[in-house]
């Protein structure tokens, strides 16, 4: 996992819950916790990381997720404001995630694995969001598209059609665009 | 005692204050050089993508010779690099279009089907759409979302395809645009600079094909076509008439050949220089075309499928037209009347008008054909014959022509035959004073071909055919040296009986046009002088006045030059030809020869009156006369009485064999060993 999310995850804990939380929760996943954007962490430290922050919360890890991607967005909107500003809508920015937004992390972490979003269109006329990765985080996916939602002022109705977590070989995520 | 403590009350609250303000700064300190090292890497990942990107088009530009070879692969690399939708070219023509050259990129065709169909085979006028709007500024332009929905031309084909910004950019050489580049992506198009960048040096790529391009097309136009006129060279033309030959139907009609030869060409570039010569050529280029064109124009008007006309300069003064898709000899003949028009109005030279005429021969494509090498040899004739008619005009070619160009090449043919093995013979004809004793004063040598089968045919059965064959120069040559080495042989005998020097008989040799108008001419001469040893001052050289009339500069010079050594020169056939009195007077000759019409015709007072002013003439340029043709007691006699002090002719004595003819002035008893 590449550092950047880890501060990110950083931020979000230290603007909601304080300085010191970081520093609770390190200590809870028993890790050191010197992370920079520049280098790669094992998978597994965002998972205690997850965890512990379940844990202390009382709340599942996915829901942990979820709030961590909406909340990612402002932060994300601070240090990469140029994928923002060319869209006008939350579904136009989230669109650009495949063609515009990992190429781009790509180019500045070289090797990133970055998920690929299959989008594709539904036949009641939401849209299809398909994901498949080891890392099984499409709550993760969730709360970054209601956070873009924020962002942008949209209203967008998620639905998990099926789930990796629940045993599904992939995640179908149904977007609603229409409100 | 115990030392009190220093008063460090420490303030835990303010201690956390600092510690937090410490960590917040070390976090912005790391965020910083974070941002700073992300740039770094982003920049150095993007130059690295781009160099290679570049290279890529760099090696397809060097591998590339032609345009539409390299931009299908260019679009692709450029599309795929900037991951975007849809790339196409535009060719600019003019200076006012960009016309889609067809060649597009799209990684999904079907999906962007629409947009594809509605810009392939689009032509842009300048300010009219994204290509047209580049062409009119010659800089990029770029289409963002908000346009693309309302004003872009293209708009319904381009969301139908999902298209969200599109960009143009003008591929130039120096300050001349000559092709567009136009690309739609399906997200917006965010960091300007690096595109720029990247397909700006595409451009820069795409220009150089198009340079090379050029320069192939310049080289190969060069090859094709006559520098000073611009009109096709013999090349282009043979290639389009031998297509234009090879697609004709079984009967082999539909083709005309027109060859054109300008009148009074080269006296222009003599006159007035080779600058001169030029002008002329260029203008008659010029108006050629413009008629070629105005026919061509006018018989579409009236039938569309009519025929179509190739002008090309193929020589000096020499023009072919091949008309294609003829029906009937109308077309030709039109034409030529056409371009003999446009040639009336003189043309100017600096301050001089000239006029120039044209003759023309045509041939038509037939059954009778099987290249058309040959249909070009029989316009070349027929342009030949309009020429000997001596005023220009236009020769169709016929049949007759044929044969008569059929018997002409056997006759060359023969004629080769009999250089190579010497079938040529010499009689010479004795000239004598005119005088009481009719004293034997010279020889005329005259060729007599002896032919293998015809056995003795005359100058007049073969000389037309050597002068047009260009075997007269061999011929000549060979009658100069074979008269002065008899000569020398008659003159040696005759020395040998004591003969006084101012007795011996003189030699008269004809020289023809061509072989007088070499320029190794007067060398030859005297190489032949010295190798025979014969006298000088007893070689008479005879010449028409034809070849003053094509070069009189050369001509003078050569007779000086002959004259400079001891021999004679002499003026043949006077009366005949031009008979312009400045050439006598301008030309050193020492003879004249008075042409036989005048004095087969002497019963005629006119011919009688033509005689005297000659003789006149002669007398005060101081000039000996000849008077050729003398076949009565009477003409000779008559001659005499004028004044006129030489003759020659079969009243006086036939043209005989070398041995009978010199034994008219060898002793009785030497005749035999002659």
């Amino acid at each position: 996992m590449k550092g950047v999310v880890f501060n990110l995850l950083e931020d979000a804990v230290v603007r909601e819950h304080g300085l010191l939380a970081w520093d609770s929760l390190l200590e809870l996943a028993g890790l050191e916790g010197s992370y920079t954007s520049l280098g790669s962490y094992p998978d597994s430290e965002v998972i205690r990381l997850v965890d512990a922050a379940s844990t202390a919360l009382g709340i599942t890890p996915g829901e942990v997720l979820r709030w961590f991607g909406r909340s990612a967005i402002p932060l994300l909107h601070e240090r990469y404001e140029l994928f923002f500003s060319p869209h006008k809508t939350a579904q136009s920015f989230v669109a650009s995630i495949n063609d515009i937004i990992h190429p781009e992390v790509r180019k500045l972490y070289a090797g990133a694995g970055c998920p690929h979003f299959h989008f594709h269109d539904l036949e009641d006329g939401r849209t299809g969001l398909a994901y498949q990765s080891p890392r099984r985080m499409c709550r993760l996916a969730h709360g970054f598209i209601e956070g873009a939602a924020d962002h942008y002022g949209n209203r967008v109705e998620i639905e998990h059609l099926s789930c990796m977590l629940e045993g599904h070989p992939v995640c179908r995520i149904a977007l609603d665009w229409s409100h | 005692m115990k030392a009190e403590a220093l008063p460090l009350t420490p303030d835990a609250a303010a201690t956390v204050e600092r510690l937090e303000r410490l960590v917040q700064r070390e976090r912005e300190g790391r965020l910083q050089a974070e941002a700073i090292a992300e740039r770094g890497l982003r920049e150095l990942y993007e130059s690295q993508v781009r160099l290679a990107l570049l290279q890529r088009i760099t090696d397809c530009a060097n591998r590339s010779n032609n345009f539409s070879e390299a931009i299908g692969e260019v679009l692709k690399e450029i599309c795929e690099h900037m991951n975007w939708a849809f790339g196409t070219a535009y060719r600019v023509e003019g200076e006012a279009r960009a016309v889609s050259c067809d060649a597009w990129y799209t990684a999904e065709p079907a999906r962007l089907f629409p947009l594809v169909e509605a810009t392939r085979e689009r032509t842009f006028h300048s300010g009219e759409g994204l290509p047209g709007r580049v062409l009119r500024d010659s800089h990029p332009h770029w289409i963002d979302e908000g346009e693309l929905a309302t004003s872009f031309c293209r708009r319904v084909a381009a969301a139908s395809c999902g298209i969200r910004s599109a960009c143009g950019f003008p591929v130039m050489i120096a300050d001349e645009i000559v092709c567009v580049l136009e690309f739609f992506a399906r997200t917006a198009m965010i960091d300007k600079d690096a595109i720029l960048l990247t397909v700006t040096q595409a451009s820069t790529q795409l220009a150089r094909v198009i340079e090379r391009e050029r320069a192939r097309a310049a080289l190969l136009h060069d090859a094709l076509h006559d520098s000073m006129t611009g009109l096709p060279n013999r090349t282009l033309l043979d290639e389009r008439s031998r297509a234009a030959f090879d697609r004709l139907p079984e009967s082999r009609s539909g083709l005309a050949v027109m060859v054109i030869d300008l009148d009074g060409f080269k006296a222009i570039n003599d006159k007035y220089g080779h600058h001169a010569g030029d002008i002329v050529l260029i203008e008659t280029a010029r108006r050629f075309d413009q008629a070629l064109t105005a026919s061509m124009d006018n018989q579409r008007r009236t039938s569309p499928t009519g025929w179509h006309g190739t002008l090309a300069r193929v020589g000096g003064d020499e023009f072919v037209v091949v008309l294609d898709g003829v029906r009937g000899p109308a077309p030709a003949m039109d034409l030529a009347g056409a371009l003999i028009d446009t040639l009336k109005a003189p043309i100017r030279i600096d301050e001089e008008l000239v006029n120039v005429g044209l003759s023309i021969g045509i041939a038509h494509s037939g059954p009778g054909y099987t290249t058309v090498e040959q249909l070009r040899q029989d316009a070349d004739l027929a342009m030949y014959e309009a020429k000997s008619g001596g005023h220009g005009g236009v020769v169709t070619f016929s049949e007759s022509l044929g044969n008569e160009r059929r018997y002409r090449m056997a006759l060359e043919n023969e004629l080769r035959d009999a250089i190579r093995e010497k079938q040529f013979t010499l009689f010479y004809q004795p000239i004598f004073a005119l005088g009481e004793d009719r004293q034997l004063r010279g020889f005329e040598a005259l060729i007599r071909w002896n032919h293998p089968r015809s056995g003795l045919v005359e100058p007049g059965g073969f000389i037309p055919a050597a002068e047009a064959g260009g075997l007269i120069v061999f011929i000549g040559d060979w009658v100069l040296r074979q008269a002065c080495n008899a000569t020398a042989r008659l003159h040696k005998r005759l020395t040998a009986r004591g003969l006084a020097a101012s007795k011996l008989p003189y030699i008269s040799i004809n020289i023809a046009p061509q072989q007088f108008l070499q320029p190794t001419f007067s060398a030859h001469v005297q190489r032949v002088l010295l190798e025979t040893g014969v006298l000088p001052e007893l070689v008479r050289l005879e010449v028409t006045e034809g070849v003053a009339i094509i070069d009189p500069d050369q001509t003078r010079q050569v007779l000086e030059q002959v004259r400079s050594w001891g021999v004679k020169t002499s003026l043949d056939d006077f009366g005949t030809g031009y008979s312009s009195l400045s050439y006598l007077q301008n030309l050193p000759f020492d003879t004249l020869k008075i042409d036989r019409s005048f004095i087969a015709s002497m019963d005629d007072p006119k011919s009688r009156k033509i005689i005297r002013a000659i003789l006149d003439l002669a007398s005060n340029l101081n000039l000996s006369v000849v008077a050729e043709g003398i076949e009565t007691m009477e003409q000779g006699a008559l001659l005499r009485e004028m004044g006129c002090a030489y003759g020659q002719g079969f009243h006086l004595g036939r043209p005989l064999d070398e041995a009978s003819a010199f034994a008219l002035v060898l002793p009785e008893s030497d005749r035999t060993g002659a």
